[in-house]
């Protein structure tokens, strides 16, 4: 099959949907490409390296879409193009069907199929033609450096010579793909960065990027898990509390890069007039979701608008155009992917299997039907997140309580024990001599001395310790000793051995005990 | 000869520096005081028994005593730091073995004052056990009878037990947990029969009845310790520590002798403290240690899945050389293979150039407690960079590299993660949690307990396959 890449009609836009590389690996699957003259040109790819690649360049945009069987496109298709669709021609771009249902007829009147890249169903196994993080992740780190272009500090906090540079402060709204790179841009340019997110879940991702996650605690947080990963609206007291907390960032914060999107839906306006009035002069707000009416007040699409009090509040909506050869790599590498599963042979043949999950939820027109939007996908897009256990920090008297009821079942457990002690003692004592009481009352007190000792000492000395406690224990000899003046013989002999032994004991442990002592040395 | 007032006030004297001595083990720096405490304490103690009033014997007392501390001389001399574990649990069994002797002898001297008194009525001239024997009451001697019985017990016990535990220590003997067909049967059978010839003999049976009695204890410590694998041995040290010290105690009662009641309840409390904290960091159950053998777990273990992946010393080193912060986690693989004084000359190394080096050390790391502190310090490493469990085990997510060196179980995540495994609970070093773990292993099987540790198959872990010693003296001269 023929492949096809024009070059996009739309304006600004730099990106395109081939690249050298992609065709390369087209290629190998059984495709010829072809792509319109200059089409790569903005993005850093000259007709001729098409060239060197096995492309045949196409002069004119209507002879490619007459030509190939198959077009790639970054946009969706304009008036014109939509016209050049026809029977048999499949589509691959990014199309919107939500936003764009007359497109969708044009398309199906013309008997085209279109298979929608921002459409494709968030499961694992479709991760690698997920074109909207790819551009996401993109526009998060472009979102960063936008930043810094109008931002008068550093980044990074410096002390030197001439002074004190204190670290800038960013504050990424929404940690979707585009908030985690922001975070990780932004935190690896040495910023403090701190982050929020409806979904409490990605706070884990957070942390991982380097951000600290503005906790809100609320009752029903969302789980992300339900919606494909994506966010959805949220109360109005949920809004309300969240609105409390930016309200209190302002002052503090130098950049705020907002993402907050929800999937079908105008922007969510988070960041308000009087947020931006309550910021310091010369910061920087690039707000992301600026195309879907932007998630500040003050946005502007695709301008940069300054604020009374001197805020920059970056409204640009073409964030990947504006990094076209990173985005066009990626991009072209998505599609190629979805090129990949579509000619499931490797012959060249395309394959339009409607039961397969991930290119039947990214077609929106197939043989004359719409076929948006589609069923929902079998395999759910993500485990269900674990409920996470909130430890409730205790209150001072509930901390009291607890402490207090430890100190008394402690009292309850000694006093028992000394009572259960007491009582054996009283009945050793009603049969034992008194000689015998005597010894006892040492051996305890020798014992519970032992106890309280040995508690204290360090565990680094524990072997030290028990060669001490063992050549101590070589106190027996004093039995020994005791008996060996005894006229038994056998006595006599079996004492002179436990001397003997003991001995050995007694010496061998000391100066082991020496020896390890004299080791230990401090650096 | 002195009189008993001198050797009443040397006792006391004697009591006192024991204690200091013991307490004195508080910090390194003390503890060289707290030795000599010790020793002067015992001088004392035996110095003024020897003189004091009815001691005889001394041709036998003297050689026996010059004899015993050559030897002891010369093996506290020559032993290598590594068989520490080995000596104190040899030396233990003296101990035991002493007390069964002493508390027969105090038997025999019983018999041989009662003979005398049935005989003629008149005191003869005693020596002073049998001076002391004398002069008790019929009760009293009932309970001296007792008290033997205990004494020989704990101290037959506690040498074939250390017996066994220095064969297990020294590779004499398997490590293996292993029991005779009957298992703790036996040993209960044996307790029962023990109890049976104790009633008899304080019934007045024969001499023959206590060396039946202490061949049963033998019996018990030999089998009560085959149980017990060799990952246990710390425990099981301190514990036989413990019984030396109850057993000198019995033999106190039975001598009517409050020094050797208080040293012994002193070194019988510091044992059974000592098995208590070890337990504690192994999160065992004492009974359960000493009857031998894991406690069932609940299910199947949790598989692991990857593999281990292999890494060669110059991998390790530019690991190394990259590293600001190092945590190395000795294990008894470090004491098998010697590799002390490799770790010593590498850590001098990285701190030479600048690096933060620090040891993790796990309460039941190495075969006694503290046996990797000794070590360590054997070969010179300052004892302030070699820290507790506790004390390091949040500083890991902030290190970059961990060596655990010939240590397994106590680095084992399925303790933390895995409910179902033979460890769980077990307090262990997050040696997972540091940026890279490099792990020296000599191969790839299980740890003491025989468990899968699934460490090894970590992402960011990779093995360090050889012999501890000649690994890190590869590793030596490719780090700068």
């Amino acid at each position: 099959m023929k492949i096809g890449a024009p070059k996009e009609t739309a304006q600004g836009e730099a990106r395109v949907a081939l690249t050298p590389e992609s065709a390369k690996q087209l290629q190998k699957l059984g495709h010829e490409c072809l792509v319109e003259a200059g089409a790569g040109a903005a993005a850093g790819f000259n007709d001729d390296t098409y060239r060197d690649a096995g492309v045949s360049v196409v002069e004119s945009a209507e002879a490619l879409w007459r030509d190939a069987d198959v077009v790639i496109k970054v946009r969706e298709p304009s008036e014109t193009e939509a016209h050049y669709l026809r029977e048999g021609l499949t589509l691959i771009a990014f199309f919107w069907p939500a936003q764009n249902e007359a497109l969708l007829e044009t398309c199906k009147a013309q008997g085209a199929s279109v298979i929608a890249m921002d459409m494709v169903p968030r499961i694992s196994r479709a991760q690698k033609m997920d074109a909207l993080s790819s551009m996401a992740n993109i526009a998060g780190y472009r979102a960063v450096i936008e930043a810094g272009n109008n931002f008068g500090r550093f980044f990074t906090g410096q002390v030197t010579a001439a002074g004190k540079v204190p670290p800038a402060k960013v504050l990424v709204i929404g940690a979707g793909v585009a908030g985690l790179s922001a975070i990780g841009t932004a935190a690896s340019l040495g910023a403090v960065v701190r982050a929020f997110d409806v979904r409490p879940e990605v706070s884990e991702q957070i942390e991982s990027m380097g951000a600290e996650f503005l906790f809100l605690d609320f009752e029903d947080s969302q789980d992300g898990s339900e919606s494909g990963g994506y966010a959805s609206p949220s109360s109005p007291e949920f809004r309300e509390k969240q609105l409390e907390c930016f309200r209190e960032q302002a002052p503090d914060v130098d950049i705020v890069i907002t993402t907050a999107l929800i999937p079908g839906r105008p922007a969510p306006k988070l960041w308000l007039e009087d947020m931006v009035a309550a910021m310091k002069p010369g910061s920087v707000i690039v707000d992301l979701a600026a195309e879907k009416g932007g998630n500040c007040d003050l946005t502007k699409p695709d301008e940069r608008v300054v604020s009374d009090n001197g805020v920059v509040v970056v409204g640009y909506t073409d964030f990947p155009s504006r990094m076209a050869t990173q985005a066009s790599l990626l991009y072209a590498t998505n599609i190629r992917h979805m090129l990949a599963d579509l000619t499931p042979e490797k012959d060249g043949v395309i394959h339009h299997n409607m039961e397969d999950d991930v290119i039947r939820g990214a077609t929106v027109t197939h043989q004359g039907e719409i076929t948006f939007p589609p069923p929902p996908p079998k395999v759910k897009a993500i485990a269900a997140a674990k409920p996470k256990k909130k430890e409730k920090e205790p209150t001072p008297e509930e901390k009291k309580a607890t402490e207090l009821a430890a100190f008394k079942a402690q009292t309850k457990r000694q006093a028992g024990l000394l009572a259960v002690g007491g009582a054996l003692m009283l009945l050793l004592g009603q049969i034992a001599p008194a000689s015998f009481m005597q010894h006892f009352i040492v051996f305890v007190l020798a014992c519970f001395i032992g106890f309280q000792v040995i508690w204290k000492v360090s565990h680094s000395l524990h072997t030290p310790l028990m060669a001490v406690t063992n050549a101590i224990s070589g106190i027996i000899i004093l039995g020994a000793i005791l008996q060996i003046g005894s006229g038994s013989g056998v006595v006599i002999v079996l004492a002179a051995i436990s001397v003997l032994i003991a001995s050995i004991n007694i010496v061998g442990g000391f100066l082991v005990t020496r020896r390890m002592l004299a080791m230990f040395q401090k650096s | 000869m002195l009189g008993q007032g001198f050797v009443s006030a040397a006792a006391i004297a004697a009591s006192v520096l024991f204690i200091l001595s013991l307490g004195g083990l508080s910090n390194q720096e003390k503890a060289k005081r707290a030795v000599w405490y010790g020793i002067v304490g015992m001088a004392v103690a035996v110095f003024f028994t020897s003189l004091g009033p009815g001691i005889g014997g001394y041709w036998w007392l003297v050689p026996a005593m010059l004899i015993g501390a050559g030897i002891g001389a010369y093996v506290a001399g020559k032993v290598e730091m590594t068989e520490m574990p080995q000596l104190v649990a040899a030396l233990h069994s003296f101990v035991g073995l002493a007390a069964v002797f002493v508390a027969w002898s105090a038997d025999l001297e019983r018999r041989r004052v009662l003979a005398a008194q049935a005989a003629d009525g008149a005191m003869q001239e005693f020596s002073a056990f049998a001076a002391l024997v004398a002069t008790k009451a019929p009760a009293e001697l009932t309970f001296l009878q007792i008290e033997v019985v205990f004494a020989i017990f704990i101290g037959a016990v506690t040498f074939t037990g250390s017996v066994i535990a220095f064969g297990k220590l020294a590779g004499k003997v398997d490590g293996k947990p292993r029991q005779l067909p009957g298992g703790h049967m036996l040993n209960a059978g044996a307790a029962a029969l023990s109890l049976l010839l104790a009633i008899l003999y304080l019934n007045g049976a024969g001499f023959w009845t206590l060396i039946v009695l202490a061949a049963l204890s033998f019996f018990i410590g030999y089998h009560l310790i085959m149980g017990i694998g060799g990952a246990d041995m710390p425990v099981v040290v301190s514990m036989l520590n413990s019984y030396s010290g109850w057993a000198a105690a019995a033999i106190g009662f039975t001598l009517s002798n409050d020094l050797l009641i208080v040293t012994g309840a002193l070194v019988g409390s510091s044992g059974a403290i000592l098995s208590y904290i070890m337990c504690k960091a192994m999160n065992r159950n004492f009974v359960n240690v000493i009857l031998g053998g894991f406690g069932g777990a609940q299910g199947p273990a949790a598989e692991i899945e990857g593999e281990q992946v292999a890494i060669d010393a110059s991998g390790v080193a530019s690991a190394l050389n990259d590293a600001d912060s190092v945590i190395i986690v000795p294990g008894y693989g470090m004491a098998v293979a010697q590799a002390q004084s490799a770790v010593s000359d590498l850590v001098r190394k990285l701190r030479a150039s600048g690096k933060t080096v620090r040891f993790g050390i796990h309460p039941v790391a190495g075969r006694l407690p503290g046996h990797m502190n000794v070590l360590l310090a054997e070969a010179k490493v300052p004892y302030d960079i070699v820290l507790e469990m506790d004390e390091i085990n949040d500083d890991f997510s902030s290190t970059d590299v961990v060596i655990v060196i010939g240590s397994n179980d106590i680095v084992n995540p399925a303790a933390e993660e895995d409910p179902n495994s033979p460890i769980a609970g077990m307090p262990v070093l997050k040696v997972w949690e540091a940026k890279q773990v490099f792990v020296s292993k000599r191969g790839q099987g299980t740890g003491y307990s025989g468990i899968e540790n699934p460490l090894f198959f970590k992402e960011n872990t990779r093995m360090f396959y050889g012999d501890a010693r000649d690994s890190l003296n590869a590793l030596l001269p490719m780090v700068e």
